[in-house]
Protein backbone atom coordinates (compact mmCIF):
# COMPACT_ATOMS: atom_id res chain seq x y z
CA UNK A 1 0.00 0.00 0.00
CA UNK A 2 2.60 2.57 1.47
CA UNK A 3 4.94 0.69 -1.01
CA UNK A 4 5.37 3.34 -4.33
CA UNK A 5 6.23 0.22 -6.56
CA UNK A 6 2.61 -0.78 -5.64
CA UNK A 7 1.45 2.80 -6.95
CA UNK A 8 1.44 2.46 -10.29
CA UNK A 9 -1.74 0.42 -11.01
CA UNK A 10 -1.92 -1.88 -13.70
CA UNK A 11 -3.98 -0.91 -16.34
CA UNK A 12 -3.06 -4.02 -18.04
CA UNK A 13 -5.72 -5.52 -16.39
CA UNK A 14 -8.64 -4.16 -18.44
CA UNK A 15 -10.56 -7.15 -18.31
CA UNK A 16 -13.67 -7.26 -16.76
CA UNK A 17 -13.55 -10.10 -14.79
CA UNK A 18 -13.87 -13.14 -17.02
CA UNK A 19 -16.12 -15.19 -14.34
CA UNK A 20 -17.76 -16.71 -16.85
CA UNK A 21 -15.30 -19.23 -18.18
CA UNK A 22 -14.26 -20.18 -14.38
CA UNK A 23 -18.08 -20.17 -13.42
CA UNK A 24 -19.77 -22.39 -15.77
CA UNK A 25 -16.20 -24.88 -15.18
CA UNK A 26 -18.58 -27.06 -12.73
CA UNK A 27 -21.48 -27.44 -14.08
CA UNK A 28 -19.77 -28.04 -17.72
CA UNK A 29 -17.97 -30.98 -16.13
CA UNK A 30 -21.02 -32.06 -14.29
CA UNK A 31 -22.89 -31.92 -17.89
CA UNK A 32 -20.21 -34.00 -19.51
CA UNK A 33 -19.80 -36.70 -17.07
CA UNK A 34 -23.49 -37.42 -16.38
CA UNK A 35 -23.65 -37.94 -20.41
CA UNK A 36 -20.66 -40.22 -20.40
CA UNK A 37 -22.14 -41.99 -17.27
CA UNK A 38 -25.72 -42.38 -19.37
CA UNK A 39 -23.61 -43.22 -22.62
CA UNK A 40 -22.33 -46.09 -20.48
CA UNK A 41 -26.01 -47.08 -19.68
CA UNK A 42 -27.76 -46.89 -23.06
CA UNK A 43 -26.82 -47.23 -26.48
CA UNK A 44 -29.71 -44.71 -26.95
CA UNK A 45 -28.32 -41.70 -25.40
CA UNK A 46 -25.24 -40.64 -28.10
CA UNK A 47 -27.41 -39.84 -30.92
CA UNK A 48 -28.75 -36.63 -32.86
CA UNK A 49 -32.20 -37.66 -32.49
CA UNK A 50 -31.82 -37.85 -28.25
CA UNK A 51 -29.85 -34.65 -27.73
CA UNK A 52 -32.95 -33.13 -30.15
CA UNK A 53 -35.20 -34.48 -28.07
CA UNK A 54 -33.08 -33.26 -24.65
CA UNK A 55 -32.86 -29.61 -26.45
CA UNK A 56 -36.43 -29.42 -26.67
CA UNK A 57 -37.34 -30.48 -23.41
CA UNK A 58 -34.62 -28.20 -21.94
CA UNK A 59 -36.40 -25.28 -23.45
CA UNK A 60 -39.48 -24.57 -21.19
CA UNK A 61 -37.42 -25.31 -17.84
CA UNK A 62 -34.50 -23.15 -19.27
CA UNK A 63 -36.68 -20.20 -19.81
CA UNK A 64 -38.14 -20.63 -16.46
CA UNK A 65 -34.43 -20.74 -15.13
CA UNK A 66 -34.07 -17.14 -16.65
CA UNK A 67 -36.64 -15.56 -14.53
CA UNK A 68 -35.72 -18.06 -11.77
CA UNK A 69 -32.08 -16.74 -11.74
CA UNK A 70 -33.12 -13.06 -11.81
CA UNK A 71 -34.90 -13.98 -8.58
CA UNK A 72 -32.11 -15.70 -6.81
CA UNK A 73 -29.09 -13.13 -7.89
CA UNK A 74 -31.09 -10.78 -5.71
CA UNK A 75 -31.55 -13.11 -2.71
CA UNK A 76 -35.01 -14.22 -3.51
CA UNK A 77 -36.50 -17.24 -4.60
CA UNK A 78 -39.24 -18.06 -6.74
CA UNK A 79 -41.01 -21.30 -5.51
CA UNK A 80 -44.16 -20.06 -8.10
CA UNK A 81 -42.36 -20.65 -11.20
CA UNK A 82 -43.72 -24.11 -12.01
CA UNK A 83 -47.44 -23.39 -11.51
CA UNK A 84 -47.47 -19.73 -13.11
CA UNK A 85 -46.34 -21.74 -16.51
CA UNK A 86 -49.21 -23.85 -15.38
CA UNK A 87 -51.80 -21.07 -15.28
CA UNK A 88 -50.28 -19.14 -18.40
CA UNK A 89 -50.87 -22.35 -20.20
CA UNK A 90 -54.21 -22.62 -19.25
CA UNK A 91 -54.90 -19.08 -19.84
CA UNK A 92 -53.55 -18.58 -23.45
CA UNK A 93 -55.77 -21.85 -24.50
CA UNK A 94 -58.65 -21.43 -23.22
CA UNK A 95 -58.06 -17.82 -24.39
CA UNK A 96 -57.56 -18.93 -28.04
CA UNK A 97 -60.04 -21.94 -27.79
CA UNK A 98 -63.32 -21.04 -25.58
CA UNK A 99 -62.94 -17.20 -25.81
CA UNK A 100 -61.62 -17.10 -29.60
CA UNK A 101 -59.53 -14.28 -29.08
CA UNK A 102 -56.76 -13.98 -31.89
CA UNK A 103 -53.98 -16.43 -30.69
CA UNK A 104 -51.47 -13.57 -30.50
CA UNK A 105 -53.42 -12.27 -28.18
CA UNK A 106 -54.29 -15.13 -26.21
CA UNK A 107 -50.73 -15.58 -26.02
CA UNK A 108 -50.53 -12.22 -24.61
CA UNK A 109 -52.58 -12.51 -22.23
CA UNK A 110 -51.13 -15.59 -20.98
CA UNK A 111 -47.73 -13.96 -20.74
CA UNK A 112 -49.98 -10.82 -18.98
CA UNK A 113 -51.50 -12.87 -16.31
CA UNK A 114 -48.27 -14.32 -15.31
CA UNK A 115 -46.38 -10.91 -15.60
CA UNK A 116 -49.25 -9.96 -13.03
CA UNK A 117 -49.00 -12.37 -10.67
CA UNK A 118 -45.03 -11.51 -10.67
CA UNK A 119 -45.76 -7.91 -10.19
CA UNK A 120 -47.99 -9.34 -7.07
CA UNK A 121 -44.84 -11.48 -5.91
CA UNK A 122 -42.64 -7.71 -6.28
CA UNK A 123 -45.14 -5.58 -4.43
CA UNK A 124 -45.58 -8.24 -1.42
CA UNK A 125 -41.44 -8.56 -0.94
CA UNK A 126 -40.74 -4.87 -1.57
CA UNK A 127 -43.59 -2.58 0.05
CA UNK A 128 -44.66 -5.31 2.59
CA UNK A 129 -41.31 -6.45 2.86
CA UNK A 130 -42.25 -10.44 3.20
CA UNK A 131 -39.90 -13.27 2.40
CA UNK A 132 -39.82 -14.11 -0.80
CA UNK A 133 -40.20 -17.67 0.45
CA UNK A 134 -43.63 -17.27 2.20
CA UNK A 135 -44.78 -15.10 -0.84
CA UNK A 136 -44.00 -16.89 -3.60
CA UNK A 137 -45.36 -20.05 -1.65
CA UNK A 138 -48.95 -18.37 -1.75
CA UNK A 139 -48.86 -17.53 -5.24
CA UNK A 140 -47.46 -20.71 -6.10
CA UNK A 141 -50.86 -22.43 -4.88
CA UNK A 142 -52.56 -19.47 -5.70
CA UNK A 143 -51.77 -19.92 -9.56
CA UNK A 144 -52.18 -23.70 -8.83
CA UNK A 145 -55.94 -23.50 -7.60
CA UNK A 146 -56.45 -21.20 -10.52
CA UNK A 147 -55.33 -23.06 -12.84
CA UNK A 148 -57.66 -26.30 -11.81
CA UNK A 149 -60.45 -24.07 -11.13
CA UNK A 150 -60.12 -22.15 -14.56
CA UNK A 151 -59.43 -25.26 -16.40
CA UNK A 152 -61.83 -27.40 -15.01
CA UNK A 153 -58.83 -30.17 -14.10
CA UNK A 154 -59.66 -30.47 -17.81
CA UNK A 155 -56.61 -30.39 -20.70
CA UNK A 156 -57.59 -27.74 -23.07
CA UNK A 157 -57.20 -29.01 -27.03
CA UNK A 158 -57.71 -28.44 -30.88
CA UNK A 159 -55.28 -25.34 -30.71
CA UNK A 160 -54.64 -22.42 -33.49
CA UNK A 161 -51.74 -23.62 -35.17
CA UNK A 162 -49.55 -20.31 -34.77
CA UNK A 163 -49.93 -21.36 -30.72
CA UNK A 164 -47.66 -24.39 -31.64
CA UNK A 165 -45.43 -22.98 -34.47
CA UNK A 166 -42.61 -22.89 -32.16
CA UNK A 167 -42.75 -26.50 -31.38
CA UNK A 168 -42.08 -27.14 -34.94
CA UNK A 169 -38.76 -28.23 -35.86
CA UNK A 170 -36.13 -27.33 -38.77
CA UNK A 171 -32.76 -29.98 -39.49
CA UNK A 172 -29.36 -29.00 -39.49
CA UNK A 173 -27.66 -32.17 -41.24
CA UNK A 174 -30.01 -35.20 -40.01
CA UNK A 175 -30.32 -33.76 -36.54
CA UNK A 176 -33.82 -31.73 -35.58
CA UNK A 177 -33.91 -28.61 -33.95
CA UNK A 178 -37.46 -26.95 -32.58
CA UNK A 179 -37.72 -23.10 -32.77
CA UNK A 180 -38.83 -22.96 -28.66
CA UNK A 181 -35.07 -24.01 -28.85
CA UNK A 182 -33.97 -21.43 -30.78
CA UNK A 183 -36.20 -18.98 -29.16
CA UNK A 184 -34.70 -20.07 -25.64
CA UNK A 185 -31.01 -19.53 -26.32
CA UNK A 186 -32.12 -15.93 -27.93
CA UNK A 187 -33.73 -15.38 -24.46
CA UNK A 188 -30.06 -16.20 -22.81
CA UNK A 189 -28.33 -13.84 -25.50
CA UNK A 190 -31.01 -11.07 -24.32
CA UNK A 191 -30.04 -12.35 -20.46
CA UNK A 192 -26.83 -12.49 -20.45
CA UNK A 193 -26.26 -8.76 -22.73
CA UNK A 194 -28.38 -7.12 -19.98
CA UNK A 195 -26.91 -8.88 -16.88
CA UNK A 196 -23.15 -8.35 -17.69
CA UNK A 197 -23.49 -4.87 -19.98
CA UNK A 198 -25.96 -2.49 -18.54
CA UNK A 199 -26.40 -0.51 -15.08
CA UNK A 200 -29.66 -2.32 -14.68
CA UNK A 201 -28.02 -5.55 -14.88
CA UNK A 202 -25.16 -4.88 -12.91
CA UNK A 203 -27.96 -3.44 -9.84
CA UNK A 204 -29.93 -7.05 -9.51
CA UNK A 205 -26.02 -8.39 -8.61
CA UNK A 206 -25.68 -5.32 -5.95
CA UNK A 207 -29.52 -5.72 -4.72
CA UNK A 208 -28.02 -9.28 -4.04
CA UNK A 209 -25.05 -8.79 -2.53
CA UNK A 210 -25.66 -5.68 0.59
CA UNK A 211 -29.00 -3.96 -0.19
CA UNK A 212 -28.86 -1.67 2.32
CA UNK A 213 -25.43 -0.23 0.91
CA UNK A 214 -26.48 -0.23 -2.44
CA UNK A 215 -29.69 1.72 -1.46
CA UNK A 216 -27.63 4.01 0.25
CA UNK A 217 -25.47 4.68 -2.69
CA UNK A 218 -28.32 5.91 -4.69
CA UNK A 219 -30.00 2.98 -6.30
CA UNK A 220 -33.91 2.48 -6.00
CA UNK A 221 -33.36 -1.22 -4.94
CA UNK A 222 -37.00 -1.48 -4.36
CA UNK A 223 -37.66 -0.51 -7.90
CA UNK A 224 -35.29 -2.71 -8.94
CA UNK A 225 -36.58 -5.46 -6.70
CA UNK A 226 -40.00 -4.94 -8.76
CA UNK A 227 -38.67 -5.27 -12.05
CA UNK A 228 -37.02 -8.44 -11.21
CA UNK A 229 -40.49 -10.39 -10.10
CA UNK A 230 -42.10 -8.83 -12.97
CA UNK A 231 -39.75 -9.72 -15.59
CA UNK A 232 -39.34 -13.16 -13.96
CA UNK A 233 -43.03 -13.34 -14.18
CA UNK A 234 -43.33 -12.56 -17.49
CA UNK A 235 -40.28 -14.90 -18.58
CA UNK A 236 -42.79 -18.19 -17.33
CA UNK A 237 -45.47 -17.12 -19.49
CA UNK A 238 -42.68 -17.31 -22.05
CA UNK A 239 -41.87 -20.62 -20.62
CA UNK A 240 -46.04 -21.30 -21.07
CA UNK A 241 -45.98 -20.61 -24.28
CA UNK A 242 -42.93 -22.61 -25.56
CA UNK A 243 -44.62 -25.69 -23.01
CA UNK A 244 -47.99 -25.20 -25.26
CA UNK A 245 -46.16 -25.28 -28.65
CA UNK A 246 -44.73 -28.32 -27.83
CA UNK A 247 -47.15 -30.60 -26.50
CA UNK A 248 -49.78 -29.15 -28.33
CA UNK A 249 -52.03 -28.79 -25.53
CA UNK A 250 -52.88 -26.72 -22.43
CA UNK A 251 -52.19 -28.74 -19.66
CA UNK A 252 -53.47 -28.38 -15.99
CA UNK A 253 -50.88 -30.36 -14.41
CA UNK A 254 -47.91 -28.84 -16.45
CA UNK A 255 -45.27 -27.30 -14.39
CA UNK A 256 -45.22 -29.60 -11.12
CA UNK A 257 -41.56 -30.91 -11.57
CA UNK A 258 -40.61 -27.44 -13.74
CA UNK A 259 -40.47 -25.73 -10.16
CA UNK A 260 -37.53 -28.27 -8.49
CA UNK A 261 -36.20 -28.67 -12.12
CA UNK A 262 -35.41 -24.56 -12.42
CA UNK A 263 -34.41 -24.01 -9.39
CA UNK A 264 -31.80 -27.13 -9.37
CA UNK A 265 -31.03 -25.36 -12.77
CA UNK A 266 -29.99 -22.43 -11.62
CA UNK A 267 -28.20 -23.28 -7.97
CA UNK A 268 -26.24 -26.38 -10.42
CA UNK A 269 -25.95 -23.78 -12.92
CA UNK A 270 -23.68 -22.12 -9.79
CA UNK A 271 -25.72 -18.68 -8.84
CA UNK A 272 -25.70 -18.53 -5.29
CA UNK A 273 -29.16 -19.07 -3.21
CA UNK A 274 -27.70 -16.03 -1.19
CA UNK A 275 -27.69 -13.87 -3.47
CA UNK A 276 -25.62 -11.40 -5.72
CA UNK A 277 -23.48 -14.37 -7.51
CA UNK A 278 -23.49 -15.95 -10.26
CA UNK A 279 -24.03 -16.48 -14.00
CA UNK A 280 -26.80 -16.36 -16.54
CA UNK A 281 -24.97 -18.89 -18.88
CA UNK A 282 -24.54 -21.44 -15.63
CA UNK A 283 -28.27 -21.27 -15.54
CA UNK A 284 -28.64 -23.43 -19.42
CA UNK A 285 -25.92 -25.86 -18.68
CA UNK A 286 -27.72 -26.22 -14.93
CA UNK A 287 -31.14 -26.72 -16.84
CA UNK A 288 -29.02 -29.17 -19.53
CA UNK A 289 -27.32 -31.03 -17.23
CA UNK A 290 -31.08 -32.37 -15.42
CA UNK A 291 -32.35 -32.38 -18.99
CA UNK A 292 -29.68 -35.25 -19.68
CA UNK A 293 -31.11 -36.35 -16.21
CA UNK A 294 -34.46 -37.13 -16.82
CA UNK A 295 -33.54 -38.23 -20.52
CA UNK A 296 -30.98 -40.40 -19.25
CA UNK A 297 -32.76 -42.03 -16.28
CA UNK A 298 -35.92 -42.47 -18.92
CA UNK A 299 -34.10 -44.39 -21.32
CA UNK A 300 -32.30 -46.45 -18.61
CA UNK A 301 -35.72 -47.46 -17.94
CA UNK A 302 -36.30 -45.38 -14.33
CA UNK A 303 -39.37 -44.64 -13.14
CA UNK A 304 -40.25 -40.78 -13.17
CA UNK A 305 -40.87 -40.84 -9.59
CA UNK A 306 -36.86 -42.15 -9.30
CA UNK A 307 -36.18 -38.63 -11.28
CA UNK A 308 -37.82 -36.54 -9.06
CA UNK A 309 -36.00 -38.59 -6.37
CA UNK A 310 -32.75 -37.87 -7.77
CA UNK A 311 -33.23 -34.01 -9.01
CA UNK A 312 -34.04 -33.54 -5.07
CA UNK A 313 -30.87 -35.01 -4.31
CA UNK A 314 -29.09 -33.09 -6.74
CA UNK A 315 -30.04 -29.67 -5.55
CA UNK A 316 -29.33 -30.72 -2.46
CA UNK A 317 -25.94 -31.50 -3.11
CA UNK A 318 -25.58 -28.05 -5.74
CA UNK A 319 -26.78 -25.73 -2.02
CA UNK A 320 -24.36 -27.89 -0.43
CA UNK A 321 -21.46 -27.06 -2.95
CA UNK A 322 -22.26 -23.48 -2.63
CA UNK A 323 -22.32 -23.11 1.40
CA UNK A 324 -18.93 -25.39 1.42
CA UNK A 325 -17.24 -23.03 -1.29
CA UNK A 326 -18.96 -19.41 0.12
CA UNK A 327 -17.36 -20.50 3.55
CA UNK A 328 -14.26 -21.42 2.47
CA UNK A 329 -13.96 -17.84 0.61
CA UNK A 330 -14.16 -16.11 3.95
CA UNK B 1 -4.89 25.01 9.07
CA UNK B 2 -3.73 28.67 8.38
CA UNK B 3 -5.37 30.26 10.81
CA UNK B 4 -4.87 34.01 10.12
CA UNK B 5 -7.26 34.59 7.12
CA UNK B 6 -10.97 34.04 8.70
CA UNK B 7 -11.14 29.94 7.02
CA UNK B 8 -14.23 29.08 4.68
CA UNK B 9 -16.96 27.47 6.46
CA UNK B 10 -17.61 24.45 4.39
CA UNK B 11 -20.51 22.79 6.69
CA UNK B 12 -22.56 24.75 9.52
CA UNK B 13 -24.67 23.46 11.80
CA UNK B 14 -26.82 25.53 14.53
CA UNK B 15 -28.65 24.87 17.77
CA UNK B 16 -29.97 20.77 16.08
CA UNK B 17 -32.21 19.50 18.51
CA UNK B 18 -32.85 15.89 17.94
CA UNK B 19 -35.48 13.89 20.25
CA UNK B 20 -36.24 10.06 20.11
CA UNK B 21 -39.02 9.94 22.42
CA UNK B 22 -38.42 10.95 25.98
CA UNK B 23 -34.68 10.52 24.88
CA UNK B 24 -32.75 13.96 23.81
CA UNK B 25 -29.92 13.08 21.32
CA UNK B 26 -28.81 16.11 20.56
CA UNK B 27 -29.68 18.97 22.84
CA UNK B 28 -28.65 22.25 20.51
CA UNK B 29 -25.33 21.14 18.94
CA UNK B 30 -23.26 23.55 16.67
CA UNK B 31 -21.15 22.50 14.03
CA UNK B 32 -18.42 23.57 12.02
CA UNK B 33 -16.36 22.19 9.13
CA UNK B 34 -13.73 24.68 7.71
CA UNK B 35 -12.42 24.41 3.89
CA UNK B 36 -9.58 21.60 4.05
CA UNK B 37 -9.36 20.20 7.58
CA UNK B 38 -9.90 16.93 9.26
CA UNK B 39 -12.54 17.60 11.66
CA UNK B 40 -12.36 14.48 14.31
CA UNK B 41 -15.86 14.18 16.23
CA UNK B 42 -15.28 12.32 19.14
CA UNK B 43 -17.81 11.39 22.31
CA UNK B 44 -18.70 9.04 24.91
CA UNK B 45 -21.35 6.86 23.98
CA UNK B 46 -24.97 8.55 24.33
CA UNK B 47 -23.25 12.36 23.80
CA UNK B 48 -24.82 13.02 20.63
CA UNK B 49 -21.62 12.07 17.89
CA UNK B 50 -23.76 9.73 16.17
CA UNK B 51 -27.04 11.82 16.18
CA UNK B 52 -25.23 14.55 15.07
CA UNK B 53 -23.41 12.91 12.26
CA UNK B 54 -26.69 11.16 11.00
CA UNK B 55 -28.33 14.84 10.84
CA UNK B 56 -25.14 16.29 8.68
CA UNK B 57 -25.49 12.71 6.46
CA UNK B 58 -28.96 12.69 5.64
CA UNK B 59 -29.66 9.60 7.73
CA UNK B 60 -32.04 11.73 9.83
CA UNK B 61 -33.44 14.81 9.81
CA UNK B 62 -33.49 17.17 13.10
CA UNK B 63 -36.87 18.71 14.47
CA UNK B 64 -34.83 21.98 15.17
CA UNK B 65 -31.75 23.82 13.78
CA UNK B 66 -30.62 24.53 10.65
CA UNK B 67 -28.03 23.25 8.81
CA UNK B 68 -25.67 25.19 6.51
CA UNK B 69 -23.47 23.75 3.09
CA UNK B 70 -21.37 26.21 1.74
CA UNK B 71 -23.56 29.07 3.13
CA UNK B 72 -26.84 27.92 2.04
CA UNK B 73 -29.49 26.61 4.73
CA UNK B 74 -29.93 23.00 3.38
CA UNK B 75 -32.45 20.40 4.54
CA UNK B 76 -31.72 16.89 3.92
CA UNK B 77 -34.62 13.98 3.93
CA UNK B 78 -32.05 11.06 3.42
CA UNK B 79 -28.35 10.00 2.35
CA UNK B 80 -29.28 10.28 -1.22
CA UNK B 81 -30.31 14.18 -0.46
CA UNK B 82 -26.93 14.60 0.84
CA UNK B 83 -25.06 12.80 -1.52
CA UNK B 84 -26.30 14.68 -4.32
CA UNK B 85 -25.63 18.00 -2.46
CA UNK B 86 -21.83 16.60 -2.49
CA UNK B 87 -21.63 15.27 0.94
CA UNK B 88 -20.40 10.99 0.76
CA UNK B 89 -20.52 8.75 3.87
CA UNK B 90 -18.27 6.29 4.44
CA UNK B 91 -19.58 3.72 6.47
CA UNK B 92 -18.54 0.86 9.12
CA UNK B 93 -18.97 -2.26 6.79
CA UNK B 94 -16.03 -1.66 4.58
CA UNK B 95 -17.63 -2.42 1.44
CA UNK B 96 -20.82 -1.76 -0.70
CA UNK B 97 -20.97 -5.11 -3.07
CA UNK B 98 -18.45 -7.86 -2.26
CA UNK B 99 -18.70 -10.22 -5.14
CA UNK B 100 -18.21 -6.98 -8.07
CA UNK B 101 -15.15 -5.66 -9.11
CA UNK B 102 -13.53 -2.22 -7.67
CA UNK B 103 -14.51 -0.82 -10.55
CA UNK B 104 -17.96 -1.43 -10.25
CA UNK B 105 -18.02 -0.73 -6.75
CA UNK B 106 -16.73 2.69 -7.45
CA UNK B 107 -19.04 3.72 -9.58
CA UNK B 108 -21.88 1.61 -8.51
CA UNK B 109 -25.09 4.20 -9.17
CA UNK B 110 -23.00 6.35 -11.23
CA UNK B 111 -22.30 4.52 -14.08
CA UNK B 112 -20.77 5.26 -17.25
CA UNK B 113 -22.44 4.16 -20.84
CA UNK B 114 -20.29 3.93 -23.80
CA UNK B 115 -20.73 7.01 -26.04
CA UNK B 116 -23.01 6.75 -28.91
CA UNK B 117 -26.21 4.22 -29.96
CA UNK B 118 -24.68 1.42 -28.19
CA UNK B 119 -25.04 4.00 -24.79
CA UNK B 120 -28.06 5.27 -25.72
CA UNK B 121 -29.89 2.69 -27.53
CA UNK B 122 -28.60 -0.43 -25.76
CA UNK B 123 -27.99 1.03 -22.41
CA UNK B 124 -23.95 -0.55 -23.05
CA UNK B 125 -21.44 0.36 -19.75
CA UNK B 126 -18.51 1.97 -20.47
CA UNK B 127 -16.24 -0.63 -18.64
CA UNK B 128 -13.33 -0.12 -20.09
CA UNK B 129 -13.37 3.50 -19.08
CA UNK B 130 -14.71 2.79 -16.10
CA UNK B 131 -11.55 0.67 -15.27
CA UNK B 132 -9.48 3.71 -16.62
CA UNK B 133 -10.97 6.16 -14.38
CA UNK B 134 -10.52 3.77 -11.11
CA UNK B 135 -7.48 3.28 -12.19
CA UNK B 136 -7.01 7.05 -12.10
CA UNK B 137 -8.67 7.69 -9.13
CA UNK B 138 -6.68 5.32 -6.89
CA UNK B 139 -3.46 6.49 -8.19
CA UNK B 140 -4.12 10.05 -7.51
CA UNK B 141 -4.90 8.91 -3.97
CA UNK B 142 -1.58 6.64 -3.90
CA UNK B 143 -3.84 3.82 -3.14
CA UNK B 144 -1.94 0.66 -4.39
CA UNK B 145 -4.18 -1.94 -5.79
CA UNK B 146 -3.27 -3.74 -9.23
CA UNK B 147 -6.22 -4.71 -10.49
CA UNK B 148 -9.68 -2.91 -10.83
CA UNK B 149 -11.34 -6.14 -12.01
CA UNK B 150 -10.90 -8.18 -8.80
CA UNK B 151 -13.60 -8.64 -6.55
CA UNK B 152 -13.86 -6.24 -3.17
CA UNK B 153 -13.98 -9.15 -1.94
CA UNK B 154 -10.43 -10.71 -2.63
CA UNK B 155 -9.00 -7.43 -0.84
CA UNK B 156 -8.10 -6.96 2.55
CA UNK B 157 -9.83 -5.14 5.34
CA UNK B 158 -7.92 -2.03 5.21
CA UNK B 159 -8.05 -2.48 1.22
CA UNK B 160 -11.70 -2.27 0.71
CA UNK B 161 -11.73 0.39 3.22
CA UNK B 162 -9.22 2.41 1.47
CA UNK B 163 -11.33 1.62 -1.74
CA UNK B 164 -15.05 3.12 0.01
CA UNK B 165 -12.75 6.34 0.81
CA UNK B 166 -11.59 6.59 -2.55
CA UNK B 167 -15.29 6.14 -3.74
CA UNK B 168 -16.26 8.97 -1.69
CA UNK B 169 -13.05 11.21 -2.08
CA UNK B 170 -14.17 10.76 -6.05
CA UNK B 171 -17.83 12.04 -6.19
CA UNK B 172 -17.64 14.61 -2.92
CA UNK B 173 -17.96 18.24 -4.24
CA UNK B 174 -17.88 19.48 -0.18
CA UNK B 175 -17.75 16.94 2.37
CA UNK B 176 -16.51 13.40 3.39
CA UNK B 177 -17.91 12.05 6.46
CA UNK B 178 -15.84 8.50 7.73
CA UNK B 179 -17.46 6.52 10.33
CA UNK B 180 -15.35 4.63 12.17
CA UNK B 181 -13.27 4.19 9.28
CA UNK B 182 -10.46 2.24 11.05
CA UNK B 183 -12.43 0.63 13.72
CA UNK B 184 -12.62 -3.05 12.04
CA UNK B 185 -8.99 -2.81 11.22
CA UNK B 186 -5.43 -4.22 12.53
CA UNK B 187 -2.40 -1.19 13.33
CA UNK B 188 -0.74 -1.21 9.93
CA UNK B 189 -4.23 -1.57 8.29
CA UNK B 190 -5.63 1.68 9.92
CA UNK B 191 -2.07 3.09 9.15
CA UNK B 192 -2.74 2.70 5.42
CA UNK B 193 -6.71 4.37 6.01
CA UNK B 194 -5.07 7.01 7.73
CA UNK B 195 -2.83 8.57 5.08
CA UNK B 196 -5.61 7.99 2.85
CA UNK B 197 -7.85 10.13 4.95
CA UNK B 198 -4.91 12.77 4.95
CA UNK B 199 -4.43 12.81 1.31
CA UNK B 200 -7.98 13.13 0.57
CA UNK B 201 -8.02 16.26 2.61
CA UNK B 202 -4.40 17.70 0.55
CA UNK B 203 -7.27 17.37 -2.42
CA UNK B 204 -8.99 20.10 -0.63
CA UNK B 205 -12.04 17.99 0.39
CA UNK B 206 -13.47 18.41 4.22
CA UNK B 207 -13.36 15.75 6.38
CA UNK B 208 -15.43 14.22 9.30
CA UNK B 209 -13.79 11.75 11.19
CA UNK B 210 -15.76 9.89 13.87
CA UNK B 211 -13.37 7.73 15.90
CA UNK B 212 -12.73 6.05 19.14
CA UNK B 213 -9.47 5.48 18.55
CA UNK B 214 -7.77 8.80 20.18
CA UNK B 215 -4.27 7.97 18.84
CA UNK B 216 -5.65 7.80 15.10
CA UNK B 217 -7.52 11.11 16.03
CA UNK B 218 -4.10 12.73 17.00
CA UNK B 219 -2.55 11.56 14.04
CA UNK B 220 -4.91 12.79 11.67
CA UNK B 221 -7.47 15.50 13.11
CA UNK B 222 -6.31 19.40 12.43
CA UNK B 223 -9.39 20.09 15.27
CA UNK B 224 -11.25 18.32 17.42
CA UNK B 225 -15.09 18.85 18.03
CA UNK B 226 -16.01 16.99 21.38
CA UNK B 227 -19.36 16.34 21.63
CA UNK B 228 -20.98 15.66 25.41
CA UNK B 229 -24.73 15.50 26.60
CA UNK B 230 -26.02 16.69 23.09
CA UNK B 231 -24.20 19.92 22.86
CA UNK B 232 -20.80 20.56 21.49
CA UNK B 233 -18.92 21.00 24.64
CA UNK B 234 -15.68 22.59 23.09
CA UNK B 235 -13.16 22.26 19.66
CA UNK B 236 -9.84 21.37 20.38
CA UNK B 237 -6.25 21.59 19.36
CA UNK B 238 -4.55 18.46 19.00
CA UNK B 239 -0.92 20.34 19.08
CA UNK B 240 -2.16 22.04 22.44
CA UNK B 241 -3.56 19.47 24.90
CA UNK B 242 -2.63 15.32 24.74
CA UNK B 243 -5.28 12.54 24.74
CA UNK B 244 -5.62 12.41 28.55
CA UNK B 245 -6.96 15.76 29.03
CA UNK B 246 -8.93 15.28 25.86
CA UNK B 247 -10.73 12.09 27.07
CA UNK B 248 -10.98 14.01 30.33
CA UNK B 249 -13.02 16.62 28.92
CA UNK B 250 -15.08 14.03 26.58
CA UNK B 251 -16.25 12.57 29.77
CA UNK B 252 -16.49 15.33 32.14
CA UNK B 253 -13.96 15.22 34.45
CA UNK B 254 -12.23 18.36 33.04
CA UNK B 255 -14.41 21.27 32.13
CA UNK B 256 -13.42 23.34 28.70
CA UNK B 257 -13.44 26.30 30.95
CA UNK B 258 -10.06 25.30 32.82
CA UNK B 259 -8.00 24.72 30.17
CA UNK B 260 -5.33 26.58 28.79
CA UNK B 261 -6.87 29.15 26.47
CA UNK B 262 -4.90 27.65 23.57
CA UNK B 263 -5.96 24.26 23.91
CA UNK B 264 -8.89 25.42 22.60
CA UNK B 265 -8.93 25.42 18.58
CA UNK B 266 -9.65 28.73 17.15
Amino acid sequence: MSNPEATKPNVGGLQWPAGLSVAVLGPVIALVLACVFFATQSDHFLSGANFSLILQQVAVVGVIAIGQTLVILTGGIDLSCGMLMALGGIVMTRFATTLGLPPALAMACGVGVTALFGLVNGLLVTRIRLPSFIVTLGTMNIAFAATQLYSGAQTVTDLPPLMTALGDTFSIGSTQFAWGTVAMLALYAVAWFVLRETAAGRHVYAVGNNPEATRLVGIATQRVLLVVYVVAGALYGVASVLSVARTGVGDPNAGQTDNLDAITAVVLGGTSLFGGRGVIAGSLVGALVVGVFRNGLTLMGVSSIYQVLVTGVLVILAVTADQLSRRGAR
Amino acid sequence: MNTSAQPRLVMQAKALVKRYGSVTALDGSDFELRAGEILAVIGDNGAGKSSLIKALSGATTPDSGEIQLDGVVTRFRSPIEARRAGIETVYQDLAVAPAMTIAENLFLGREIRRPGWRGSVLRMLDKRRMIEESVARLAELKVGIRSMSQALETLSGGQRQCVAVARAAAFAKHVVIMDEPTAALGVKEGGMVLELIRRVRDRGLAVVLISHNMPHVFEVADRIHVARLGKRATVLDPKKINMSDTVAVMTGALRPEDLPADALAH
